[in-house]
């Protein structure tokens, strides 16, 4: 085998960081995002054609792009946010444009599985648009929110794996760069055999939490 | 006071505008339990929710105490809205929450403190008769304990008026039984103005003072629970009132009269309050040379108010039998022939 402990362990940090790093970042843009493309769909709480329809086809767009596309397409945009394309950080950019609008869709699905009758009760109480997101919506969604945030973290694992082929680090870096072309199985099925142990934890957990947050 | 004013509310879907109310003028006075029936798509969700404006109307006004609610702002109707409970059929309870919860709802929304929110909580459930599941999570509850919880929880902010949109509908006979005594006691005790909406002629019996019924976005008859019940005018009404009063002729007797003899005359007669008790066949069987046979009988309560309801086969001379019927007139018995229906 061509590569060290530390060398596999300092991929799996870089993995770690990428996929923590962008998935706090799409968060905190498709949370907002989400909740709006809720909010302000016919007949709900803040209808508004015009921003529902925009955000509806901006997200639609960016959801079409292949990953591996658009991290190229937007290396621009990524020099000028971390002043380089190349690394670690550099990765997180397009992982957000890629995970931001996903999350945003995510957690729009979820939203809408809460019963209508309890957003109406909630209006017949006199609550404002905003205690109705934050008192009714999202802790009726919890459980949903949790499991649907679960599947996001899985899918940036996976493409922070594929943020490796232009040189973002990690472990999908060191599968490529070693075990695909040095030729390197070994390396190439532990990477793969890390992932999948990091992609059940992942799911074990959200699973756990989902459970834990249904009641609250 | 609840007044509806030429209220209309018009859908607009697609090419099509479908007109969910129609003109509606209704007065609900304080202290009253007001209910209206109605088959689906007759227009009653649209009707109450114009209350507290979860609809807005199309056109006319909707006053709340005298206060006319469609010009108010957003701000201003949340404000009417904690005067105004509101209980729903599949209840809305919030299924991550606890009873307690669920129960403290509004008062959070209003920022109450704490200590303030669990002595009202604590007052509410003994009240529902829920103490001991303050703990408890929505899920874990009957049909009939959640709508309890859904009452708790519309009284939290003491409101003057309670709305009920078909509060019963998904419960069984006994439970729906249990929840109407609960709703009297809330009119009763705490002076609160009830308007209900169901498509259950019994929940209309059972609690309620003034009834009007829709159909088509339109109110086609209101007025006592009484009045309506013993003389109801419409069609419609007619099948609501047969739906819980069974006073009709079953085919089975009528196929029998038909086969003996079709000429003597059946009549119904509808006696209420003071006029029920009197023996007033045997008097005029005597003073007319009548034989009386009685078909159908039934005496229940309405309101209070005994309501009989007789239907009698007359045996005699025509002329006595017109004697007969307005002797009986005199008495404050209300005399109506039955028709005969051929084959």
């Amino acid at each position: 085998m061509q590569v060290n402990q530390s060398q596999i362990l300092e991929a799996l940090w870089e993995t770690f960081y990428m996929t923590g790093a962008s998935f706090v970042f799409s968060l905190v843009i498709g949370l907002p995002l989400g909740i709006l493309l809720v909010v302000t769909r016919k007949g709900h709480l803040l209808e508004n054609e015009v921003v529902f329809n925009i955000l509806n086809i901006v997200i639609n767009i960016f959801r079409s792009i292949p990953f591996i596309i658009l991290m190229v397409a937007i290396i621009p945009l990524t020099r000028l946010i971390v002043g380089t394309s190349i690394g670690t950080a550099a990765a997180i950019v397009p992982l957000v444009f890629y995970a931001g609008p996903y999350i945003a869709r995510l957690i729009e699905n979820s939203l809408l599985e809460v019963d209508k009758g309890v957003i109406e009760a909630a209006q017949a109480m006199g609550a404002s648009p905003g205690q109705i997101i934050f008192r009714f919506l999202i802790p009726e969604a919890l459980s949903s929110l949790v499991l649907a945030l679960t599947i996001a973290i899985v899918g940036l694992i996976g493409a922070s794996a594929m943020a490796g082929a232009i040189g973002g680090g990690g472990l999908g870096d060191l599968a490529i760069t070693y075990g695909y072309q040095r030729f390197d199985t070994m390396v190439m099925f532990l990477t793969v055999a890390i992932l999948v142990v990091l992609v059940q934890g992942v799911q074990s957990l959200g699973n756990l939490m989902s459970r834990r947050v249904r009641r609250s | 006071m609840i007044q509806f004013e030429a209220v209309k509310k018009t859908y607009v879907s697609g090419k099509q505008e479908v007109h969910a109310l129609n003109g509606i003028d209704l007065t609900v006075e304080t202290g009253e339990i007001y209910g209206v029936i109605g088959f689906s798509g007759a227009g009653k969700s649209s009707l109450i929710r114009t209350v507290n404006l979860l609809e807005r109307p199309t056109s006319g006004r909707v006053f709340i105490h005298g206060q006319d609610i469609s010009a108010l702002t957003a701000r201003k109707i949340r404000d009417i809205r904690k005067d105004i409970g509101m209980i729903f059929q599949h209840f809305n309870l919030l299924n991550s929450k606890t009873v307690h919860h669920n129960i403290a709802m509004p008062l959070l929304l209003a920022k109450t403190p704490k200590a303030e929110i669990d002595r009202k909580v604590s007052e509410l459930l003994e009240f529902v008769g829920l103490a001991d599941q303050a703990q408890k999570y929505p899920d874990q509850l009957s049909g009939g304990q959640k709508q309890r919880i859904g009452i708790a929880r519309a009284l939290a902010t003491n409101p003057s008026i309670l709305l009920c949109d078909e509060a019963t509908s998904a419960l069984d006979p006994q439970t729906t039984q249990s929840i109407l005594d609960l709703l009297r006691r809330i009119n009763k005790e705490y002076n609160i103005t009830i308007l209900l909406i169901t498509h259950e002629m019994g929940v209309i019996r059972e609690i309620c003072d003034k009834v009007a019924v829709l159909e088509e976005g339109r109110i086609i008859e209101q007025g006592s629970v009484f009045e309506v019940f013993t003389k109801p005018q419409h069609t419609t009404t007619k099948r609501f009132v047969r739906s819980v009063m069974n006073d009709e002729l079953p085919d089975s007797l009528l196929d029998q009269i038909h086969q003996n003899d079709k000429s003597r005359p059946i009549y119904r007669l509808q006696f209420t309050g003071s006029s029920v008790g009197q023996p007033f066949m045997s008097r005029v069987s005597r003073e007319f040379q009548l034989d009386l046979n009685v078909l159908f009988g039934n005496i229940t309560e309405l309101q209070g108010i005994p309501y009989g309801n007789l239907i009698v086969e007359f045996d005699g001379a025509r002329a006595e039998i017109d004697r007969a019927l307005a002797s009986i007139r005199n008495d404050n018995i209300h005399v109506e022939e039955v028709q005969q229906h051929a084959g």
